[in-house]
């Protein structure tokens, strides 16, 4: 990732051969003091972290400290670390496509909704719970989940269940909270992209004869499938590295890597292999986000990106 | 959308109805816990009472990491608005070739892993031997800060008329004066509404923090989050009644500064 920064620094006064492309001008220096906090703070920590990963110790404090692949090797050989990997990806799935299922509607009525005050309630509606802290959303769903919460307390009481039913300490709680967490991600993804459809497509198809579903499926549907592809690699990518939700609503039954690799290093104190676990979630990570700007790219027409 | 109430409309709007219900609910309902005297979460609730947020804002503990969260997250608001700010006007005016790429790769932070942000942080300040100092909690905050920033500037930038800076330089203002007088005044609301969501994200910040702060000296959702562990009282429902509020706040500032749109313009 550093070559990226490379030809930003060195080009200023250099002629450009493009004709297309004018001058690089002095403002281009600006990109300095960002560039120097990430080479520091973001490229050289995951360096190291990398280093880490493959070394037996830490060299700072150790002395004869050698290149391995035991950290590696313990992560393939040990099968409770490789279901870790599987449970991860496989709440980021379910997380993913529920995070769709729920965003689109809200979405689609975003998009649709032309009034300024709607919009911007609407609006608010979904960035509201976005700028909540994650401990705090993660909390507001203990108390609705747990067995005396809200939910089990109310349904107890109606007397529609007999026992509290268990939708937290699994699978299933971790899941509805990061779905909570998440699907603002995706109603904003979604909208744009859906805004951006021109309505007359759809009154056409309408005109046509086409009914709403037919419409919303073969009109609306198809054209939103770049934003549906973003958003649901966006939410993907986030929640395969959640950790408070599923240490906290996951109890006993649930293990994700990123919980694996807290542990690593606030029980163990194992940083190499908490190193060679951050490589492996980095990895799946940099696919997501490379497949994630390849669709925006493709879909901006290689305008912009922000 | 059409007036005409049919019952496919009516299931749109129901179906909308119940997804605002679930994105807002479990906010509200900690206003219930926050008020109700019950010593541990319980409901219904049964009566109305400060003694949570007496408890919060009486705790050392809790007050200790208030006071920290906050002062964290107002210098990473100013380092965030300004190296943000500058690169984001680099990106957007400097011809810098490949700025694309520069651009995804100045995101990549939202994207990649908080928890592994914080851990490669942990490993490379260790290495250096420099212990967990608090500068180096900054650091980490105004890394994810910034991206935010770029893409409220970015948003700005992409949208404003650059004929506007040429006609300046046109009439003979120097590149400085067309910056400080044309350039500046209107990104301003682009930085500042970066600034804004810099400060919520580093408020709120804690997969970084949870492996760069001291044990003395933790911010408030790593407070928030050993609490937790182990009780669950109307206290967390105070302190997290706290944050909420100052979200909301966040909201409606932003939307009178400079709308909620712009922000949203992935």
């Amino acid at each position: 990732m550093a070559d990226l920064s490379a030809p930003a620094l060195s080009v200023p006064a250099a002629p450009v051969l493009s004709p297309r492309r004018p001058a690089v001008s002095a403002i281009a220096w600006a990109v300095g003091p960002a560039l120097l906090l990430f080479v520091v703070f973001f490229i050289l920590p995951f360096g190291v972290m990398a280093l880490l990963s493959v070394l037996t110790g830490n060299p700072a404090i150790q002395s004869g400290v050698t290149f391995t692949a035991q950290h590696y090797e313990r992560f393939f050989e040990d099968s409770l670390y490789f279901e870790a990997l599987v449970a991860t990806l496989r709440i980021g799935a379910i997380t993913t496509v529920a995070s769709l299922v729920i965003g689109y509607p809200l979405a689609h009525l975003m998009a649709r909704t032309h009034s300024r005050i709607g919009h911007a309630l609407l609006l608010m509606a979904v960035i509201a719970p976005m700028l909540t802290g994650i401990v705090v959303r993660t909390f507001a769903w203990m108390t609705l989940l747990q067995d005396r919460g809200v939910i089990n307390t109310t349904l107890l009481s109606w007397g529609l269940i007999s026992s509290p039913l268990k939708l937290m300490y699994n699978e299933f709680g971790t899941i509805v909270a990061l779905v909570h967490i998440y699907v603002p991600f995706m109603v904003l993804t979604l909208t744009g992209v859906i805004g951006r459809i021109d309505e007359r497509l759809e009154q056409a198809a309408r005109s046509l004869g086409a009914n709403r579903t037919r419409t919303f499926l073969e009109v609306t549907l198809p054209l939103s499938l770049p934003g549906i592809l973003a958003g649901s690699l966006l939410v993907f990518a986030l929640s395969i590295s959640a950790y408070v939700t599923p240490f906290l609503m996951g109890g006993t039954d649930v293990l994700t890597l990123p919980m694996l690799i807290y542990q690593q290093v606030g029980a163990s104190f194992n940083l190499g292999f908490a190193g060679a676990l951050g490589v492996v979630l980095l990895a799946v990570s940099l696919i997501v986000i490379i497949a994630y700007n390849n669709v925006l790219g493709r879909f901006a027409g290689g305008e912009k990106m922000a | 959308m059409s007036a005409r109430p049919d019952a496919g409309h009516i299931a749109y709007l129901a179906v909308n109805g119940a997804i605002i219900t679930f994105l807002l609910a479990p906010i509200a309902i900690i206003t219930v816990f926050a008020l109700n005297p019950t010593p541990y979460i319980s409901f219904p609730p049964v009566g109305i009472s400060l003694r949570w947020f007496e408890k919060f804002f009486s705790s050392p503990e809790f007050m200790g990491a208030l006071w920290l969260s906050l002062q964290v997250a107002v210098v990473v608001l100013v380092l965030s608005m300004v190296i943000g700010g500058l690169c984001a006007l680099a990106l957007a005016r400097g011809n810098i070739p490949g700025s694309r790429v520069l651009t995804a790769f100045f995101m990549s932070p939202l994207m990649l892993p908080a928890i592994l942000t914080g851990l490669a942080l942990f490993q490379l300040y260790l290495l250096l031997d420099i212990g967990r100092p608090v500068w180096g909690l900054i650091m980490g905050h105004t890394l994810v800060a910034v991206p935010y920033v770029l893409r409220t500037t970015l948003a700005v930038l992409h949208n404003f008329d650059r004929r506007i800076e040429e006609a300046a330089a046109v009439h003979g203002a120097s590149p400085a004066r067309v910056f400080f007088e044309v350039t500046l005044p209107l990104i301003r609301p682009g930085v500042f509404a970066g600034g804004i969501f810099a400060f919520i994200v580093s408020f709120d910040q804690f997969p970084i923090s949870l492996f760069l702060v001291m044990p003395q000296g933790e911010t408030l959702p790593v407070v928030l989050f050993n609490y937790m562990k182990f009780d669950l009282d109307g206290a967390i429902a105070a302190a997290s009644m706290v944050s909420i509020l100052m979200a909301v706040s966040v909201v409606v500032i932003l939307e009178k500064v400079i709308g909620l749109k712009s922000y949203v313009k992935l």
